[in-house]
């Protein structure tokens, strides 16, 4: 299993999300978490500090979860770390978008706890590989 | 007991991000009118609906999600291409944004709301579907079909094991691995891609659906359960008014600051004090206590200020409900109308700003449907069709201006007293003594409408009077100026907080009364040879200016044995007059203390004054509207015998 201490940043434009997002991380005992409003500042926050972990929101202004998932994966400092889109709609198109930009794991809204560990221990996993 | 147990906290977020981005929604509508074709207006509206529909579905309210779910697909075609806005088209959005804030009141209420009308989702399906609007290209009904049981009531299909889940590294392999060959838009070349293809044993549709209708099933309270609750918090009805704010943490970490810095002071002062009385008495000791207690004085206003600051929100967030509420109006009055918003950035004591709401949404509602012409009678009068009405707000020292402009026809101060003559509400002789301002402000007057038929829109029953009241609740006054054939405007004046009122403290005999400072025009000596006696009321003549003397120990109901020796010139958006009191003590900044379980007529409630005495607060237009009841001419009557005593 993953580090319980790694620091996962968190980026929605609504703060709602943010919040609900964070909790349920905090519910799987992960609590070093810092947020951004958008791509922009999380890419802002990502070069500027040390993260282990992405969860992104695909609709954001100024710069999109799957820009800032592009972004990330042509950085050599950032693209190895993992970056799970979460996201409304389980449409396909979206699923290969995601897919091909490189993310690590797509989770659709709205989510348990439960679904959110299962699909982080899917990533981590997969990343032992 | 709510719908929303153990998720109060979130709900109460969610509502208030939601609801501003609805009304951010609700705007661009708007704009989208004008600019249907605005990729980034299409854009913003999309992500607003999206991110609704997201919150909502970690709160299970399934009816938003259901009815969000299809706007945003709307949305999605919209600015794909896929559909065209026409007016039809934005009549049903403008239904579906009207019916998510019908559901965000139940939420405030902490209920669940009850699901959208049929119609409007049976509309929005046909739209998407292309049934109505003419769709541009073939629809394609990925997961725009879902009926509409599949988002509001699946919700028995618990947590399918995510076993059928996608392998992501493979998926990742194989996409990164042939990328020239899988083209995204080819999901045949990998069966692990169907997601939406049941058939394929790895990713079925029904994982597919089931992570979409998977509520945070823990969360949710049993079906019997949540109607029970229901019915619970139907019988004790919920304030409606927000009751959490959201503060800037710059302005808390100063209250923080400066209460830390009190805290310092008031040891200074414990020291000092000990000093005191062991006798310590010498200069620097005085000078010491001296030094402490201006300190303290000056860090207790600079709190209360930074106190103040964090109820300050900005009017935005109640002006930008206004331009779909004139459109709409307009649309419905077959009028052209623009609402120009000016200074939303300025800030209001959020409890103000509540209440500011139903006289503006009026005096909004009444400049579109009494203010401006229609289209033809605006081309008639050489104006262009469209016709603009600004709501303007400003900071003027500690008052907050507001101002509602129109460029319509304006009002006629001759047909205003007309009107009043004819409704009984002033006597022709009072109507001829009237200058046109004064003939404006009878609108103001209860029972007053220019329009012969009570339209459905504005003359709800709520009229202009209500309005000033409102205003004047608020310590504020709304006046009038406008100009025959090229519009009115409306000025509502407001102070900045209703914490903190700055009073006159005046006193008669020996016991002290504040009154509100805004309402003290001047204080003057009375001298009797001054009072004239006119329709057997007591008058002073000031610089031409006749006005009436009310003495404050007869309107409290004391018996009046001797001549007060000051007049205090009150003026309140109604009338003018003097206040004969016996002396001063001077101008303070009280907080109001409301008195418990009573409440006498003509009493605000409280405060304490510098030496520890109760003062009681006067509301002015609540002591004289329950002595004019009585008739003001017996007080005067009254006064005049005092006079002669």
């Amino acid at each position: 299993m993953a580090d319980q201490n790694m620091r996962i940043l968190v980026v929605d434009d609504f703060s709602t999300m943010r919040r609900i997002v964070r909790n349920l991380l905090k519910e799987l005992g992960f609590s070093n978490v810092d947020e951004a409003e958008d791509g922009q500042i999380a890419l802002h926050k990502l070069k500027n500090g040390h993260f282990d972990f992405i969860v992104s929101d695909w609709n954001m202004p100024n710069m999109t979860g799957i820009e800032l998932l592009k972004a990330v994966r042509a950085d050599p400092q950032l693209k190895h770390i993992p970056l799970m889109m979460v996201t409304a709609e389980a449409k396909k198109e979206n699923i290969i978008e995601a897919a091909t930009a490189g993310a690590s794991g797509y989770i659709v809204k709205p989510f348990t706890a439960a679904t959110l560990d299962e699909k982080l221990k899917k990533v981590f996993a997969n990343m032992g590989k | 007991m709510s719908d929303f147990s153990g998720m109060d906290d979130l709900l109460q977020d969610f509502l208030t991000e939601a609801s501003e981005l609805l009304s951010d929604v609700d705007n661009k509508l708007v704009e989208l009118e004008k600019r249907p074709n605005d990729k980034a207006l299409l854009n913003t509206i999309f992500r607003g609906f999206h991110t609704i529909k997201g919150g909502a579905g970690f709160l299970n309210v399934d009816p938003m999600v259901g009815l969000c779910h299809r706007t945003e697909n709307l949305f999605d075609k919209l600015r794909n291409g896929e559909l065209s806005m026409t007016p039809e088209l934005m009549d049903v959005i403008l239904n579906a944004t009207g019916v998510v804030r019908d559901m965000f009141g139940a939420l405030a209420q902490t209920r669940m709301p009850s699901a959208a009308d049929p119609a409007i989702l049976t509309a929005l399906d046909n739209v998407l579907h292309g049934k109505t609007a003419a769709p541009v290209s073939e629809v394609a009904p990925v997961s725009v079909n879902l009926p509409p049981n599949v988002t509001t009531n699946t919700t028995l299909k618990e947590n399918t094991s995510p076993a059928g889940e996608p392998d992501w590294q493979v998926l990742y392999d194989v996409l990164l691995g042939k990328p020239t060959e899988v083209a995204p838009r080819e999901p045949i070349a990998m069966p692990k891609l169907e997601m939406a293809n049941p058939k394929v044993e790895t990713v079925s549709a029904t994982e597919s659906k089931s992570i979409v209708v998977d509520p945070m099933q823990v969360l949710r309270p049993a079906p019997a359960a949540t109607s029970s609750k229901a019915q619970a918090s139907t019988g004790q009805p919920l304030a409606t008014q927000e009751t959490t704010i959201r503060i800037d943490t710059v302005r808390l970490d100063q209250v923080l600051n400066l209460s830390g810095e009190i805290g310092l002071t008031k040891n200074r002062l414990t020291t000092l004090r000990t000093d005191i009385m062991a006798g310590k008495m010498d200069a620097p000791t005085i000078k010491a206590l001296d030094e402490a207690i201006g300190q303290l004085d000056l860090l207790v206003s600079d709190l209360q200020n930074a106190v103040m600051k964090t109820r300050m929100q900005p009017i935005g967030r109640l002006f930008q409900k206004y331009p779909r509420l004139a459109r709409d109006l307009a649309r419905q009055l077959g009028k052209d109308v623009e609402l120009v918003l000016i200074g939303e950035e300025t800030e209001l004591d959020k409890t103000m700003l509540e209440d500011l709401n139903d006289p503006l949404v009026h005096l909004v509602r009444n400049a579109v449907d009494h203010g401006v012409e229609t289209i033809e009678e605006r081309i008639a009068a050489g104006k262009p069709p469209k016709a603009v009405v600004e709501l303007s707000a400003t900071q003027v020292g500690d008052h907050i201006l507001i101002e509602i402009t129109d460029d319509g026809k304006g009002m006629r101060p001759d047909v205003i007293r007309r009107k009043a003559v004819e409704k009984g509400l002033i006597d022709a002789e009072t109507a001829n003594s009237l200058d046109d301002k004064q003939s404006l402000q009878l609108v103001f007057m209860a029972g007053f409408s220019t329009k012969d038929q009570v339209s459905n829109i504005s003359g709800r029953g709520v009229g202009m009077d209500v309005v000033r009241t409102n205003i004047q609740r608020l310590n504020g006054r709304v006046d009038i100026q406008s100009v025959a054939g090229e519009g009115s405007r409306f000025t509502i004046q407001l102070p900045l907080t209703l914490a903190i009122l700055p009073v006159l403290v005046v006193k008669v005999l020996d016991q002290p009364f504040a009154v509100p400072l805004a309402m003290v025009r001047e204080i003057i000596p009375i001298r009797q040879e001054q009072i004239q006696e006119v329709s057997g009321r007591a008058t002073i003549v000031v610089r031409d200016e006749i006005l009436s003397v009310r003495s404050l120990a007869t309107l409290i109901g004391w018996e009046e044995d001797h001549i007060p020796n000051f007049g205090v010139l009150m003026q309140s958006a109604e009338h003018s007059f003097i206040l004969a009191v016996d002396s001063f003590i001077g101008r303070d900044d009280v907080v109001i203390k409301p008195l418990q379980n009573i409440r006498p007529k003509g009493i605000a409630g409280a405060t304490l004054s510098g030496d520890g005495s109760i003062v009681l607060v006067l509301d002015m237009e609540d002591l004289l509207e329950s002595t004019a009841a009585e008739g003001s001419a017996i007080k005067a009557s009254r006064f005049i015998t005092a006079k002669a005593i």
